[in-house]
């Protein structure tokens, strides 16, 4: 591994390791670029994580402290942990279910196709599918994803039959078990699954893609990646031309260092870098770093996630294989007849019963909850992830609380717009409508759990009066300054974001390579 | 004499400590780092009555109020918060908690929702009661599955009351 000196500022500092940073790193580092990147957690390996859902919660999870307010049901039932996402080398690539889906033409053409619908900041994306797709195929390669580049699709498993039986008596057509960056085959020098169902707690057989066992090794192979764990970006600070120059941060041992960087990118989830942007801030940028035009974590976007968990007559053991084995594409259009705008998928859920009985209705206690959870071997689970409408005040903010870094503890601040309600709502009975079916007896509307797909909060934008960085993911204040996450999408689309997040990164790191060799940079 | 759970198809990762085995008799209050008997017992019927499975025996809730009283252990804060509940419950009736039927016991939690203390029993109590491998094992969960080889042997697709699904889908 290549160690650089903190004085150094030819490297490019990228501040967390997941799917963005991780994926960027290597794309640059095999460009010929040297990079430094600082990661809040601790380096693990697949023998440190274990099958269990609390263990791996509690091993993985971003623990440290936020607050939330609005009326999100999150506020309510999660009120100090609103959002989900890793602390831990690899980011919450190491955490994540491995769903790959793409965005389609109408989402990325969002303010177009759905108009102007009160309350919402929606706009639409400043690049085209037709320039994404090229990406979207090097991430597919990249990451193995079942369904492209001839590798057959993960098998059915249980909940899938029962979704499966239960969409076909609906007349439902497309109905799949999907696009996962999980291997069906051995593919690129890793195993094919064992259906384990702990891919969320870590991958022990590295079956399943995340930059801790793709990314980040190959980048460390090229001897110009310096990977820092457990290293805690505090802010950035800019030159006397306004330009990024170094990053603060907390080393492994408390003590506070200052790297200095070529460009700073910042890649950790839709909290901690809209967080360190604001911590910035100085007398030439009062409101924070790229906050000129006020948009740093605003128009904070989670997407419309529920699960309907049902009891039938006879065992489903949910919790037997990979977790999210089902796509259904009939609602993914924008379709207004339906009373909303924008669409979902549904997909599957499983959980073991730890976290079923936790998360299926929060608050829930009685004889009423037993008779269902007692259940467990004979539910199944469904899900849906939709797209949320952006507002403005949708946020992530600074609170006056310091956390042990002297750092202000974010506030994220949701309000359901009417649209999101109706889409939930849409959504609800389309689940039970499948689960009943397939034969389900009873069938619990859950609410959404912390927030695992965040995007919005430094959103990119073709006018710089419209968001926080560029088509490149380039803040448009500072131009040595980028978004490497899903903070940087310009509206959410329906589906889970990673793939599109390892796409614009494999796209940025070839604009920012060139831009190098060019001088511009 | 310990009862340490015998489970058949439901495992804890390796890597993860044993459960606790608790004595059977009342003297397993002695095992308690914060909790008094009083108190451990209340929240052992605390949680059988949020949580009330009549096929499970007590040991599971008391394994429960142990891994309750580890927590308030580790945290004074919130040791405070759990005594709160008890005087709480103790003092809602004529009776103590512990002497209340259980459609009392139902109507004094109900009085007590929404509050701090009610929250962090309930949360706890679902937070160690699920978690309990003898639970998994009444309830049909399994575990653990990599240091067996995983499900893709062991009935990932074995449902059966449904017709298979077709090739290629």
């Amino acid at each position: 591994m290549a160690r650089y000196e903190l004085d150094d500022d030819g490297v490019v500092v990228i501040i967390g390791s997941g799917s963005g940073g991780g994926t960027l790193a290597h794309e640059l580092t095999r460009r010929g670029v040297e990079v430094v990147v600082l990661e809040a957690g601790k380096h693990l390996t697949a023998d440190d994580f274990v099958n269990d859902e609390w263990g791996g919660y509690e091993m993985l999870s971003w623990l440290d402290k936020r607050t939330s307010s609005g009326t999100w049901r999150v506020a309510k039932d999660h009120a100090l942990s609103p959002s989900w996402h890793c602390k831990v080398v690899g980011g919450t690539s190491v955490h994540w279910s491995a769903c790959c889906y793409r965005l389609i033409e109408d989402e990325m053409r969002a303010r177009s196709v759905y108009g102007d619908i009160p309350g919402t900041t929606l706009i639409d994306w400043p690049i085209t599918l037709d320039e994404l797709e090229p990406y979207y195929e090097l991430a597919e390669a990249k990451m193995g994803v079942t369904g492209t580049n001839g590798l057959p699709p993960l098998p059915p498993n249980n909940n899938f039959k029962v979704m499966y039986w239960g969409a076909k008596n609906l007349g439902l057509e497309q109905v799949s078990t999907g696009r996962h960056a999980i291997n069906s085959v051995p593919y690129d020098g890793r195993p094919a699954t064992i259906q384990d169902g702990f891919t969320i707690t870590g991958d022990k057989t590295g079956s399943r893609w995340s930059t801790l066992n793709v990314e980040l090794p190959r980048a460390l192979a090229t001897g110009r990646l310096d990977l820092r764990p457990q290293c805690r970006a505090i802010r950035i600070e800019h030159d006397e031309n306004g330009l990024a120059s170094a990053v603060v941060y907390v080393d492994p041992h408390g003590v506070m260092q200052r790297q200095r960087a070529r460009a700073v990118v910042l890649a950790g989830n839709c909290v901690e870098s809209p967080r360190i942007l604001l911590n910035s801030a100085t007398g030439r940028y009062p409101n924070g770093l790229a906050n000129g035009w006020g948009h740093v974590g605003r128009h904070y976007l989670r997407h419309l996630i529920q699960t309907v968990w049902s009891v039938f007559d006879k065992p489903v053991n949910m919790h037997r294989g990979e977790i999210m084995t089902g796509l259904i594409k009939d609602f993914a259009r924008h379709d207004p007849s339906r009373g909303f705008a924008g669409g979902y998928y549904v997909e599957l859920n499983s959980m073991g019963l730890p976290t079923t009985a936790a998360l299926m209705e929060p608050g829930w206690w009685g004889r009423d909850f037993v008779s269902v959870i007692e259940q467990y071997a004979n539910m199944a689970g469904i899900f849906m992830t939709g797209e949320d409408m952006p507002q403005a005040d949708n946020r992530v903010t600074l609170t006056d609380e310091l956390d042990e870094f002297g750092v202000p503890v974010a506030n994220i601040h949701y309000d359901d717009h009417v649209n999101d309600t109706r889409m939930r709502s849409h959504g609800y009975k389309t689940l039970t409508a499948i689960h009943k079916a397939a034969g389900a007896r009873r069938c619990i509307e859950a609410p959404a759990y912390p927030a695992s797909h965040n995007l919005g909060s430094n959103r990119m934008s073709a006018r710089p009066e419209d968001g926080v960085v560029d088509r490149h993911g380039r803040t448009h204040e500072v131009p040595n300054l980028f978004i490497a996450d899903g903070s940087g999408f310009a509206s959410g689309g329906a589906c889970n974001p990673t793939l599109t997040i390892v796409a614009l990164a494999i796209r940025q790191a070839e604009y920012m390579a060139n831009r190098m060799a060019a001088g511009g940079l | 004499m310990t009862d340490s759970p015998v489970t058949r198809i439901a495992h804890k990762d390796p890597k993860l400590p044993p459960p606790v085995d608790l004595p059977e008799g009342p003297e397993w209050v002695e095992t308690l780092g914060t909790f008094d008997a009083q108190m451990a017992e209340t929240l052992v019927l605390a949680v059988r009555t949020l949580y009330p499975h009549d096929g499970l025996p007590d040991r599971v809730y008391r394994r429960t109020v142990h891994a309750i009283d580890r927590l308030a252990t580790r945290a004074p804060a919130m040791a405070q918060i759990f005594a709160e509940f008890v005087d709480g419950a103790d003092g809602a009736m004529p009776l103590a908690f512990r002497d209340l039927s259980e459609g009392y016991r139902v109507a004094v939690l109900k009085g007590m929702e929404g509050s701090m203390a009610f929250l962090l029993v309930q949360r706890s109590a679902v937070r160690f009661l699920y978690d309990d491998v003898e639970v998994w094992e009444a309830f049909g969960y399994e575990g653990a599955s990599v240091h067996l080889g995983g499900y893709v042997r062991r009935g990932f697709d074995d449902l059966d009351w449904l017709p298979p699904v077709p090739a290629g889908v």
